[in-house]
């Protein structure tokens, strides 16, 4: 059951700040003189670190500008403009306005948000940092005038006001006071991942209401058929046995040597948040997620980045070259070995400074739920940092690289996983299917 | 197949709760696809040895042990991979009819004189018959290159890849990412040992 | 007799490679109908890597490729070889090539992307040699930078590293940083010649780029990218097929028809591999079949209206077949470890012999280190020499770590009398002549083989090498142009400026067949950018038809 008491002290001592903080009442604009900019780079930050980029940037087009499709159980969510132009964007919004959105999901014509719009997430944003927020995004964000198109909702979802309920009953941020750049270690980190990361937006599974469950906080769940992992502090479950610098290193380039990688919705994470976030924020996050309570995992029981070792296989061959037209399905080891291994080694060890990362010790290959190992194989991996520009070809259907059937998928993921991870999970071609139907 | 809590197979992941309530709301439920699709499911081996596609024939054990005890001198290595011997030797008997009489004559002489290095051991094999050369170099052509009787055998595995690891991989596996080849490589000094066989001209396959 | 199928279509495109699926690209995205034919099969990545680790003969490009048997191409590059038949007295240096499958020869080239000198388009005006091309550098610049983008090309900045071909935009990527031993090279080229060595322009990806990775270095360029960091045409062929293009494989179209009058061509007929026949029809027709097969098919259409087969009223078809024929050496570097084998194979040239007033008596050319692993011909080495044991494993080490390999590729001129015709002899199954080819190097590209011995020689002599071990006579380079020559006057050309045959109005041919001279640099560049020139002229006609 939702916690009503908890949501109501939220909303009313949300409100409560709102009545002493003196907000502007009119939209800052660019001209506007003896802009501080010290408030600017924070706002910066700020934004970065809420990574407002990755859904409102349709990629290849403006910053900003909205139009990315984002798909929810409910349908496709639109993102929309969120650049100061007046017109097609937020340009007309004074900084309570752009509070009101922000923190409680509500336009400034009234009308609700959709919570893929993470606001209560964002509940939890300082006034100050509110305030900076703003300030940047009407100072240093380009106006771009044209509006993507409206979303449209199948019933109930459609129904904006239904959200007013729905904000009702969901759980929000507490809202943090005062300089969030004076917080101890802990309480930054907390800052950080709560209020600006949003990262149990995709890492806490949610209620029969869509709403995120407190009592699995950071536990992991589906999200677009990728899975997002359990990060809690379980040492089998989550992320338990990382060290705080491997966190530092997996949040700073997408990385951690012998145990992850990011890719998919995570990759953009990385690529547009939290690589740009200082060392003393990182170390921060990492210290608030090494004391999130231990969440076991009803599948996981045994650390995902635990299993495997490297294979001392004898490629002993006895065929000759087959003719250009013998397009003959593979079984799984051939399938890796000519397919993977190019990269991944046949012993799966990765290249020497692991730009492919070894299949062993590797939390996608060692995971019970096959989900990632799939996603990673039908849509590749793309993640650009200051560390490097990471790509994997995708092997989907539509691979300019090679197109595998969804049959030689699932016995690339299953040789994989029995070789280099937690053991073969017997997928079939159409389990693979699941993953790329409609797309 | 492994088994999981409760006895469940690892293929019902997405029946944990988590995506059980996501699938509900999906347009079509992938649990019940994936429930549908686990009688299909074969069991499968787990084993990381690759097996060859067709294995040569098993050569009788005292002519391979012979093999490798002459493959050990000649490469002066202690251990080789008795799986690729026993293909190399079956594909250069396969080659040539007189090579198990050869083999043997080597394997002879090696009991005989326990030679204790390859370039011992070859020095005296070519003077005692000048046609064992030629069963020198395609033992050492298995080993180090992977090939006989005009095959691959093996070409990852070969030696010559394996004692050049340090610098380069074979084609077609990477050795770092992209860019890794602008470090410098590592040294390597000027041999200073000598041939023991005679030299032989170098033909190279027209490509 | 013709099926009753009705294949029909705007543009018709006989072959998949670069030229023929990158216009078929261009007019399906301009919503123009295209069908393209292709002689071989549809085929993937993922056999063809298994294929090469299986093959004995690894330095054999055409290995991992055996040919359907109604589409042959080459098995190899030795004379004979049962498909490619040359004659002459350079017969072994014309043994090219070639692959007949869907994309085409790059699936094994090493995305050497060069654009030509202004110089290559007018020999014949700047130093009284060969002919001129009936169009100019500036013609094709913006093409070529399509064709750049079109591939992912990387290059050196231009303020940089000036490669003498003008630029009006910035290479598409990054220049390839060069491995350790190239560096070596360069420094020394630098250091101790009058030369320089350049990065060379490749389609190979430096970042990620068109959905495919960065380049990790596999080493096997050719034949075969494991991961599809280079360009080769089957990405041209899946995006075309993506905006609508219909790719028709096993289709070896054996007949061009014209209509009555002999200027327009109305169909083609094609093979499918039971020899069922089949015939398309459409209002243009591009022949993009490589230099040698689209010459093949022109004399194989002569019938009553054309005796001397399509487009031929000049008799210059099947003549003036030109290649980049080179001289290869292969040494033992005395100096430091330089362990080539480590990045992609062709990275690095010396340019400076591309052009120069000496083009006047001697053909241009250019100079590869190539930076391929040596670890097999090193042991193959160390074995013949004797070596057995601990002391043939301290010599495969130095050995592959010092083997310098070094090739050319040499200017040819367009000599008439080099010629390609129908072979009498011998026919595949379906009863299409084999190809046969007479060829005579032209002691313009003779003298210039020479010069680079010379030079080669110096370079051994710099690098203290040893064991020399020179390919004998004149080198392939799989390079072949000529075939259905360019030019201004029809009596003695086959197409004109627009690759528009001067007998037929609607058949182009896009290959390097029309080239006018062969210049110096890899030719799938300017293949490519005179394909997107007849893309660009059958959208404008089709536009305003």
């Amino acid at each position: 059951m939702p916690d009503f008491s908890k949501t109501l002290r939220v909303l009313l001592s949300a409100s409560t700040v709102i009545g002493v903080c003196a907000l502007s009442q009119t939209p800052v604009h660019a001209e506007d003189a003896a802009l501080d900019q010290a408030v600017l780079d924070r706002g910066a930050y700020i934004a970065t670190a809420s990574d407002c980029i990755a859904c409102h940037t349709k990629p290849g087009s403006q910053p900003f500008a909205g139009g990315l499709k984002i798909a929810t159980p409910m349908g496709d969510v639109i993102s929309t403009n969120i650049t100061p132009d007046p017109d097609h964007g937020i340009g007309k919004y004074t900084e309570q306005d752009f509070e009101q959105a922000v923190r409680h999901g509500v336009r400034k014509d009234g009308a609700y948000l959709y919570p893929v719009m993470p606001y209560v997430s964002y509940a939890g944003m300082t006034d100050q940092d509110v305030h900076a927020l703003y300030v940047w995004f009407m100072h240093s964000v380009k106006p771009v005038a044209s509006a993507p198109a409206e979303t449209t909702l199948v019933f109930p979802a459609n129904m904006r006001s239904a959200m007013a309920a729905w904000n009702f009953v969901t759980t929000k941020e507490e809202p943090e006071s005062g300089d969030s750049s004076t917080y101890d270690p802990l309480r930054r980190g907390k800052y950080l991942t709560n209020a600006l990361e949003h990262c149990g937006t995709c890492h806490t599974p949610r209620n029969f209401m869509l709403s995120e469950k407190q009592d699995r906080y950071l536990a992991g769940t589906s999200l677009d058929g990728w899975y997002a992992p359990n990060i809690t502090s379980s040492k089998t479950g989550g992320i338990g046995n990382w060290s705080e610098d491997d966190i530092v290193a997996y949040l700073k380039t997408g990385h951690a040597n012998g145990h992850a990688q990011a890719a998919g919705p995570m990759a953009e994470a990385v690529e547009h948040s939290t690589s740009h976030l200082t060392d003393q924020d990182l170390h921060a996050i990492a210290t608030y997620i090494h004391q999130v309570p231990a969440m076991d995992d009803d599948m996981e029981h045994q650390a995902r980045d635990s299993f495997g070792k490297a294979i001392e296989a004898q490629d002993i061959r006895q065929s000759a070259p087959t003719r250009i037209d013998d397009l003959t399905e593979m079984d799984g080891q051939h399938a890796y070995d000519a397919n993977c291994a190019a990269c991944h080694g046949q012993t799966g060890m990765g290249t020497k400074d692991q730009y492919a990362p070894s299949l062993f010790h590797n939390s996608t290959v060692g995971s019970a739920r096959p989900d990632n190992l799939i996603m990673t194989i039908l849509h590749g991996v793309q993640r650009k940092t200051e560390a490097g520009d990471v790509s994997m070809p995708d092997f989907s259907g539509h691979s300019d690289v090679q197109r595998l059937s969804d049959a030689e998928i699932s016995k690339i993921v299953n040789y994989v996983m029995a070789t280099f991870g937690s053991g073969d999970p017997h997928v079939t071609a159409d389990q693979v299917a699941q993953f790329h139907k409609d797309k | 197949m492994r088994q999981t809590h409760k006895g469940q197979p690892v293929a019902e992941w997405c029946a944990s709760p988590n995506a059980m309530r996501l699938n509900k709301l999906l347009r079509m439920s992938r649990r019940d696809v994936l429930l549908g699709g686990i009688g299909l499911s074969v069991a499968s081996t787990t084993g990381a040895v690759l097996a060859a596609d067709t294995a040569p024939a098993t050569p009788n054990n005292e002519d391979l042990s012979g093999f490798m005890q002459v493959s050990q001198r000649l490469t002066d290595r202690d251990t080789l991979n008795p799986q690729i011997g026993a293909a190399l030797y079956a594909n250069i008997v396969h080659a040539n009819a007189d090579r198990k009489d050869k083999l043997n004559a080597l394997h002879a002489l090696l009991e005989r004189e326990k030679f204790t290095t390859a370039s011992a051991f070859a020095h005296a094999a070519e003077k005692s018959d000048p046609k064992l050369k030629d069963v020198i170099h395609e033992i050492l052509t298995g080993w180090y290159r992977g090939i006989a009787d005009g095959k691959v055998v093996v070409y990852r595995s070969a030696l010559m890849f394996d004692i050049t690891k340090d610098a380069v991989y074979p084609k077609t596996y990477a050795t770092g990412g992209p860019f890794y080849w602008t470090s410098k490589p590592p040294e390597v000094a000027r041999p200073k040992g000598h041939p023991a066989l005679s030299a032989s001209a170098l033909v190279i396959e027209p490509t | 007799m013709p099926s009753e199928e009705n294949l029909s279509a705007d543009v018709v495109i006989v072959g998949s490679g670069v030229a023929g699926s990158s216009i078929a690209n261009e007019l399906a995205r301009a919503g123009i109908s295209v069908i393209v034919l292709e002689a071989g099969p549809r085929v993937d990545r993922q056999h063809f890597v298994e294929n090469f680790r299986n093959l004995e003969n690894k330095p054999s490009y055409q290995g991992p490729f055996p040919a359907v048997p109604w589409a042959r191409h080459p098995p190899d590059q030795q004379t004979p070889n049962d498909y490619l038949h040359t004659t002459g007295p350079n017969a072994e240096a014309y043994q090219q090539v070639y692959l007949r499958m869907m994309g085409g020869t790059t699936w094994h080239w090493a995305g050497c992307a060069w654009r030509y000198l202004p110089s290559d388009f007018e020999l014949k005006t700047r130093y009284g040699q060969g002919r001129d091309w009936a169009l100019t550098y500036d013609d094709l610049e913006p093409f070529y930078y399509q064709a750049e983008v079109m591939m992912g090309v990387c290059g050196p900045d231009p303020a940089v590293e000036d490669l003498g071909s003008p630029r009006k935009q910035p290479y598409p990527m990054d220049a390839l940083p060069i491995s350790y031993a190239a560096q070596q090279f360069r420094k020394l080229i630098q250091e101790k010649t009058p030369w320089r060595v350049v990065h060379e322009p490749q389609a190979r990806n430096t970042r990620p780029y068109d959905s495919r990775p960065t380049c990790e270095g596999h080493n096997n360029c050719m034949p075969i990218c494991p991961i599809g960091a280079m360009y080769n045409g089957s990405y041209s062929v899946y995006h075309a097929e993506a905006a609508g293009a219909k790719f028709i494989p096993n289709a070896v179209v054996y007949k061009i028809e014209r209509d009555s009058a002999n200027k327009r061509v109305t169909a083609v007929q094609y093979f499918d591999p039971d020899k069922g026949s089949h015939r398309v029809t459409g209002k243009y027709f591009v022949i993009a079949a490589h230099c040698i097969e689209t010459a093949k098919l022109l004399l194989l259409s002569a019938d009553e209206q054309s005796p001397d087969g399509v487009a031929n009223s000049s008799g210059h078809v099947g003549r003036n077949m030109m290649d980049h024929t080179g001289v290869q050496v292969t040494f033992i570097s005395g100096d430091q470890a330089l362990w080539p084998g480590r990045g992609p194979l062709e990275t690095n040239v010396i340019d400076n012999f591309r052009d120069g007033n000496w083009r006047t008596d001697r053909g241009a050319y250019l100079v590869h280190m190539v930076d391929d692993n040596q670890v097999d011909l090193a042991t193959q080495l160390a074995i013949s020499k004797g070596y057995v044991g601990r002391e043939l494993e301290e010599q495969i080490r130095y050995l592959a770590s010092h083997t310098v390999r070094l090739f050319s590729h040499n200017e040819a001129l367009p000599d008439p009398n080099n010629r390609l015709t129908l072979s009498k002899d011998h026919k595949d199954i379906l009863g299409i002549p084999h190809p046969e080819v007479y060829y005579k190097l032209p002691e313009y590209t003779v003298r210039s083989c020479e010069h680079t011995r010379y030079v080669f020689r110096d370079l051994i002599k710099l690098m203290h090498g040893t064991d020399e071990q020179w390919t004998p006579g004149y080198f392939p380079q799989d390079h072949p142009a000529g075939s259905t020559i360019m030019g201004t006057d029809p009596k003695d050309s086959v197409v004109d400026g627009h690759c528009r045959t001067h007998d037929h109005d609607n058949l182009f041919i896009a290959s390097s067949s029309v080239f006018s001279t062969v210049g110096t640099g890899n030719i799938t560049l300017t293949v490519a950018a005179l394909a997107l020139r007849v893309a660009d002229t059958l959208k404008k006609e089709l536009a305003h038809a």
